[in-house]
């Protein structure tokens, strides 16, 4: 197929997806702000919107600054279609970006190209299919589930799904990548043994690490190209 | 009729089903999209297939994570909030941080269904729709300019050799940033062992960090057997098998901490 054609295809596309995920984003929004208010009504009592304020003012300031930070960093490995549907579904950090980073490395997309556009949102959009049938399984199945899932002796699991996830994550990436990992995850434990309290703010320090990586990065990708004198695949 | 009896009403089902199954549709319309464009452009379709695949096995043990948040706040805001929130939006981590925090801000004095009224309940879902949706916002008015001006060649190397193109760079620091990210994780679980029960009193919990060394090490054998035997089809499952491993591991170790 012509060149020419595949990309006036893909830039076609591109158009596209960003119509149909705006126009996903004000449908979704809009149902998901006026659910509280249908509620009310059925239930009788409509939100306390002076209450809402002072509670906005509390938690939604911090809210907003973690989802400023999110957006800015996972938009470049999201890319259009991935961005819109990841933000819809959400579970970001314990799903859609593992899953879309591993789908991309699986397959050897490079970012920013259409193969990582498409492998992209067909990660995020599988992933959250699951998401919502186990979730919608498990709302019916709530009864005869509940004491299953809920035993002590399966705590521990369903509590570290998260470290788990990373631990893996970690092998299949610092593999390789050794002399960018060392230095952030050295800064990172010692930031958090002198600094108990951060670790509640976990998600707020992968700024100051993603910082540490990618200016490690940009130096050895600077180093290499000067040693070899060309491009280094990357 | 008690509270939660009202908040797991069929009509509050109903309404929160409206949005899921709008959500999956939303879901199924880009993934269908998405597949079409691939084969539109010659990309190779059994890396299509291979990628659906690999990621319905990833997110089946995660979203048994996920349900296990719907179920820890159905017993103060019923069943049908918690499961649109964790399907749509929310995200596991948070929903039970702004939910507690909410019902703090409204007056009900935490997450308790002794306490919990209409109002409240209304009022903390509210809260909870709107801390959380910055990033559908952002997405609404910038994802355009953002992902364009990122898909933008790098500007190129000078003439005079000054200035160093970053063509390439791009895969780089896309793998720097996600490598940033675990570190931080793991980073939070050395604290948390070190000094999560006291400054260097080595007193907290040991068993992140010990499962997502047993994740990193089933990890390591999966790829070896990829390695070893050629078989590109382990990918699709290493994450989901060095998972499974990992908190199967954490139910034994769980019994020593």
């Amino acid at each position: 197929m012509n060149e020419e054609i595949r990309r006036e295809q893909y830039e076609k596309y591109l158009r596209t997806t960003h119509r149909l995920g705006r126009l996903a984003v004000v449908l979704t929004l809009a149902m998901l702000l006026g659910a509280p208010f249908v509620m009310g009504a059925y239930l009788g009592a409509m939100p306390d919107l002076a209450a809402f304020a002072r509670g906005f003012m509390s938690i939604g300031v911090v809210y907003f600054v973690s989802c400023v930070a999110e957006y800015l960093i996972y938009v470049p490995m999201l890319g259009a279609g991935g961005t819109y549907l990841a933000f819809i579904t959400g579970n970001l950090i314990n799903m859609k970006i593992p899953c879309a980073v591993n789908a991309r490395d699986m397959v050897g997309a490079r970012s920013g190209t259409a193969e990582n556009e498409i492998i992209s949102t067909l990660s995020i959009a599988t992933s959250s299919l699951v998401t919502i049938v186990v979730l919608a399984l498990g709302v019916i199945l709530l009864i005869p589930l509940q004491p299953l899932l809920q035993s002590p002796a399966l705590q521990p699991a369903f509590d570290n799904v998260v470290p788990a996830l990373f631990g893996a994550m970690a092998c299949r990436y610092f593999r390789g990548n050794l002399r960018i990992a060392a230095l952030p995850l050295l800064v990172m434990s010692l930031l958090f043994i002198l600094v108990p309290s951060l670790t509640g703010s976990t998600s707020f320090m992968i700024i100051p690490s993603g910082a540490i990586a990618i200016g490690l990065a940009y130096l050895f990708y600077r180093r290499d190209r000067r040693t070899d004198g060309t491009e280094v695949s990357p | 009729m008690n509270i939660l009896s009202r908040l797991n009403s069929p009509f509050i089902y109903l309404i929160c089903a409206v949005i899921v199954v709008f959500v999956a549709l939303l879901c199924v319309i880009f993934a269908v999209r998405a597949y079409r464009a691939g084969k539109a452009i010659g990309m190779d379709v059994t890396r299509m297939k291979r990628t659906i695949v690999a990621s319905a096995t990833f997110a089946v043990l995660p979203s048994v994570g996920i349900l296990l948040g719907v179920i820890a706040l159905s017993g103060s805001l019923g069943t049908p909030w918690p499961w649109l929130r964790l399907s749509v939006i929310g995200a596991l981590h948070y929903e039970t941080q702004v939910a507690e925090a909410a019902a703090e801000a409204v007056g009900v004095g935490g997450l308790s269904a002794s306490q919990m009224t209409a109002e409240a309940f209304t009022t903390i879902a509210l809260l909870m729709s709107v801390c959380i949706m910055w990033g559908m916002v952002f997405s609404l008015f910038t994802c355009r300019r953002y992902t364009d001006r990122l898909s933008r060649p790098a500007p190129k190397k000078k003439k005079d050799g000054k200035g160093l193109s970053l063509a390439g760079f791009g895969d780089r620091a896309m793998t720097a940033m996600f490598i940033g990210l675990v570190s931080a994780y793991l980073g939070s679980y050395v604290g948390t062992l070190v000094s999560g029960g006291g400054l260097f009193r080595f007193a907290g919990s040991f068993l992140p960090l010990a499962v997502a060394l047993v994740g990193a090490a089933a990890m390591g054998l999966f790829i070896r057997l990829r390695e070893r035997y050629d078989a590109a089809w382990i990918d699709s499952f290493s994450i989901a098998g060095s998972m499974l491993i990992a908190m199967t591991a954490a139910i034994f170790l769980g019994k020593l901490a």
